[in-house]
């Protein structure tokens, strides 16, 4: 019996989710709550000018405003906003200059997060940039990435070298007034990414994001810009991890695209904040407000995200098909376990003529889960000729956990080719059968079954991500069968 | 509580509740209740999530709606196919008119033994009917909330009992007639206990600017059969507002199937809930719709017990400046295992102004299940149009011919034979009517 326990106890004590750690550095934070205050400590933090200020306070006062929406299939008790703090940044006295002066605490969490931030992740030629709480630690490559004119930095450096283009820009796909989530980080974003890619260029390596949030009771509210001019393309990954808390953590992002002319974003995300355990305590809630704009003709924005974190996802990454001939494409793989509940899906508003847009979601909920599919098609009068099509597939694992698909597809033009297609169904007991008969276990069985399930999507993933991702949906599925 | 609808509805209720039929048992109290929550949640509009594409506030808004009087003597029946489709079929027929049972016109005689036919009014003492007047179906509140509309407000309508094992002989005719202006309020109520069999043919005809208010409550006993054929055609100025709610008992299986031709503004529920494993339900339609219609159809089907089946598929065709409208969702709940649930729709669109708006939802808490939706716009294929005038068809006969195929595929569903060609008539009339000018 006693070995019985011992193995149990064992078993208990293997890390599920192995970015649990907290990073012990002393930060500095904004006072708990939040008021006009807060928006103005933030504001002077990061030296902002007078017009990013005003931003923001418009943008506050709309949010208090605001209702919190209620219409996703997701529920939790009420978030209190003044419980929180929304401005947490590691103490750092001086400027840092190169990585070797940045804390050596940070750089352990990162070596542990397995962010090729140092020079022997050249060979892997992703450029970084990790924001930890709500400050961007160290940007990689800069140097190389300004030869060819891209640029590529934290938000609050972008505000301060390049107001033109961020007060062009910023707002200009998600409006301050755009949702009750979006409004709060305008009003209170710290941080986030900047993207700028001249016209002609193709940036010439991946570039990616690394968010982590450190802190309790901290919220994050980072804010994301990209800009591809006439004729270039960038490819842009994000992953996120947050530490095992008990307590739920409120992430509230906004990301902007804006491609014009033959231009091309591709955005990837590997989302894998803290889920909670498995009676849904403690996580991470990822509400999230995404959307591109292809304002040129000819452009293309393509989505592509691996959900398997946070306690809830609710995101809709959209594309606004403004451009003639431009394109949007979303592939997504939500995988939900335990108590965790997503509610993710897409837009896509067709405006343009001979617009197009694909949709694959591919979702996979295992435990007492809860997934759901909800997107919007739309063809406005003027947009000839729209394709689209759409493909959601469900898979549940177990009993207990449910999967459903909400679709929404409004057309006003006779000229637009609509289709949608969507199937809910189970692990073939055949397939399982199969894999085991040739001394697969169970569990890698069921790995190996999901993993086929959303190769569609995998493919779309840069290659280096793809491997993760593939581990990741194994990892996060641990537990469920059996 | 501002709405004029509503102000309307609840005057008509006050003024009316002593005569209304029931106003000394237990409806009464019944009725005092539905229409408290009725006013409570007013009429639905576009805000809420189930009415998303109908605003049944602002359509009704317009007319504001008092009570059809009741008609006597003969009705002139307006000069449409419509208003004769099932007249081939030998058939029992109930004729409502203004939304008031007509004995005098109507023909249902040596009705076989086991099949109890009444005016509602008639049998409201029944325990039966108190039990289905009473039931409510909670997955789709927001739509349900009209139903008590309905409750409050009506006024006759069509009891059909048919008894364990029993066959009713030949189709039974619903003939609903809108012969003047204003509102009527309609239930209707089956019963068919284990193992009886029954076919209905459902219809509403008219031309006036009216309101009609249906909600149709069916119990299916252990493997009993019922067929249900339903068809609309009120005029261009009527709303139409019809609630199909049925409870499936084991190895029970309703076939439906509704047209949809006419109105201004006309708004479809279906309800099915299973409740006895092993049972069916095809829940099918189609709608052909042109110049300023707004054609809604609603349908929730909620597999609550394991090993069920449920089909539907709603096609229709816009043209004008129409709007169509579907919403359907099919829930699975925990342990209904061996569900096949499959929900298909598809629309074209034949003009530059028509619009679709669709929304098929699944929502699936059981994993051993087979359930899947599909939803297709657009418009007719040029090369199929090219195809048949290269050979020699013109082009409005070959739309025609590629309309009536797209539209043919759910009218093969209509569980009567013989009413299935009566409706293919009438959709080629439609076409005889004006499409094909774009």
């Amino acid at each position: 019996m006693a070995a019985v326990r011992e193995t149990v106890k064992t078993v208990g004590e293997v890390e599920k989710y192995k970015y649990g750690f907290t990073t012990d550095i002393e930060s500095d934070k904004a006072p708990l709550g939040l008021t006009e205050e807060t928006v103005r400590f933030i504001s002077a933090k990061k030296s902002e000018p007078g017009w990013l200020l005003e931003w923001r306070l418009a943008a506050f006062r709309r949010w208090l405003t605001m209702e919190e929406p209620k219409w996703a299939k997701v529920s939790y008790p009420p978030i209190d906003f003044q419980d929180a703090y929304y401005y947490a940044a590691p103490k750092q006295s001086v400027k840092l200059n190169s990585l070797d002066e940045v804390d050596p605490k940070l750089l352990e969490t990162y070596k542990k997060l397995g962010i090729p931030l140092t020079e022997q992740k050249m060979l892997a030629g992703v450029a970084v940039d990790a924001v930890f709480d709500s400050v961007s630690v160290v940007t990689t490559f800069k140097e190389k990435l300004r030869e060819v004119g891209v640029i590529f930095c934290p938000m609050s450096e972008a505000v301060r070298d390049h107001p033109e283009l961020v007060q062009k820009y910023l707002g200009s796909v998600v409006p301050t007034s755009d949702n009750f989530y979006a409004t709060l980080n305008s009003a209170v974003f710290s941080e986030g990414s900047f993207v700028y890619i001249p016209e002609g260029v193709r940036c010439p390596m991946e570039l990616s994001t690394y968010f982590r949030i450190n802190e309790k009771q901290t919220g994050q509210f980072e804010r994301t810009l990209i800009i591809a001019e006439k004729g270039s393309y960038v490819s842009y990954l994000e992953g996120c991890t947050a530490p095992q808390r008990d307590e739920n953590q409120l992430h509230a992002a906004v990301v902007e695209l804006v491609t014009l002319d033959d231009a091309e974003i591709k955005y990837s995300t590997v989302q894998n904040w803290y889920p909670g355990d498995e009676d849904g305590k403690g996580g991470i809630y990822n509400f999230v407000t995404k959307r591109g704009d292809c304002r040129g003709a000819n452009s293309k924005i393509s989505w592509t995200q691996v959900e398997t974190g946070s306690a809830i996802t609710w995101k809709y990454p959209s594309c606004i098909l403004r451009g003639d001939n431009s394109r949007g494409e979303f592939y997504s793989i939500a995988i939900s376990n335990g108590r965790q509940q997503v509610d993710s899906g897409t837009k896509m508003i067709h405006l343009g003529r001979n617009t197009s847009s694909r949709i694959v979601s591919k979702g996979i909920s295992a435990g007492r889960s809860s997934n759901t599919y909800r997107g919007l098609v739309s063809v406005h009068r003027k947009a000839e000729n729209v394709r689209n099509f759409t493909q959601c597939d469900s898979l549940l694992i177990g009993d207990r956990c449910s999967a459903h698909t909400v679709p929404y597809i409004e057309t006003k033009n006779p000229s637009a080719v609509l289709e949608h297609e969507a199937t809910t169904s189970k692990i073939s007991d055949d397939q399982m059968f199969y894999c085991r008969q040739r001394g697969i276990g169970e569990e890698e069985a069921v790995a190996l079954i999901v993993n086929g399930f959303c190769r569609d999507v995998l493919q779309q993933l840069p290659m280096e991500f793809a491997v993760e991702a593939q581990k990741l949906v194994g990892i996060s599925l641990e537990g469920s069968v059996g | 509580m501002n709405d004029k609808a509503v102000q309307i509805f609840a005057e008509t209720y006050d003024r009316e509740r002593a005569v209304l039929p029931g106003a000394d048992g237990w409806l009464a109290r019944r009725r005092d209740a539905a229409l408290k929550s009725f006013v409570e949640a007013g009429l639905p509009h576009r805000r809420l999530e189930e009415w998303k594409y109908t605003d049944l506030k602002q359509a009704l808004e317009k007319a504001a709606f008092v009570p059809a009087p009741a008609h006597e003597g003969a009705v002139v029946l307006p000069d449409m196919a419509a208003a004769s489709a099932f007249a081939a079929i030998d058939r029992h027929v109930v004729v409502f008119v203004n939304g008031r049972h007509r004995s005098d016109l109507s023909k249902a005689v040596r009705l076989p033994k086991g099949v109890e036919l009444h005016s509602l009014t008639d049998v409201l003492h029944e325990q039966w009917v108190k039990e289905l007047v009473e039931r409510r179906f909670d997955d789709a509140r927001q739509s349900e909330n009209v139903v008590d509309l309905n409750t409050a407000l009506m006024r006759d309508g069509a009891a059909l009992r048919i008894r364990k094992g029993v066959c009713l002989d030949k189709p039974l005719h619903l003939l609903f007639l809108a012969a003047d202006g204003g509102a009527s309020h309609t239930r209707n109520l089956i019963l068919l206990e284990e193992g009886a069999e029954a076919t209905i043919f459902e219809s509403h005809i008219g031309v006036a600017t009216t309101f009609a208010d249906i909600v149709t409550d069916i119990a299916l006993g252990d493997e009993a059969r019922l067929s249900h054929v339903k068809l609309q055609h009120e005029g261009a100025g009527a709303v139409h507002l019809a609630t199909l709610r049925a409870r499936l008992a084991a190895k029970s299986r309703l076939s439906s199937f509704a047209l949809t031709l006419g109105c201004g503004v006309s708004r479809t529920q279906n309800f099915i809930l299973f409740a006895g494993e092993g049972a069916e339900a095809h829940v099918n339609g189609a709608y052909a719709l042109k110049a300023e219609q707004h054609a809604d159809q609603f349908c929730v089907i909620d597999h609550a017990v394991p090993g069920c089946t449920s089909h539907s598929l709603f096609k229709g065709v816009l043209d004008g400046a129409s709007v169509g409208v579907f919403q359907g969702k099919v829930i699975v709940r925990p342990h209904a295992q061996k569900t096949d649930g499959r929900q298909m729709t598809h629309a074209l669109l034949l003009s530059r102004d028509a619009a679709m708006n669709a929304k098929p939802e699944l929502e699936i808490y059981a994993d051993d299940v087979q359930c899947a939706h599909g939803s297709t716009i657009g418009e007719l294929s040029r090369d199929a149009i090219f195809f048949l005038r290269s050979r020699g068809i013109p082009e409005v006969e070959a739309r025609q011919l590629l309309v009536s195929a797209f539209l043919d595929e759910a009218l093969d569903l209509v569980p009567h034979e013989t009413a299935c060609e009566a409706l293919r008539l009438l959709v080629a009339g439609w076409f005889a009517d004006g499409e094909g000018r774009a």
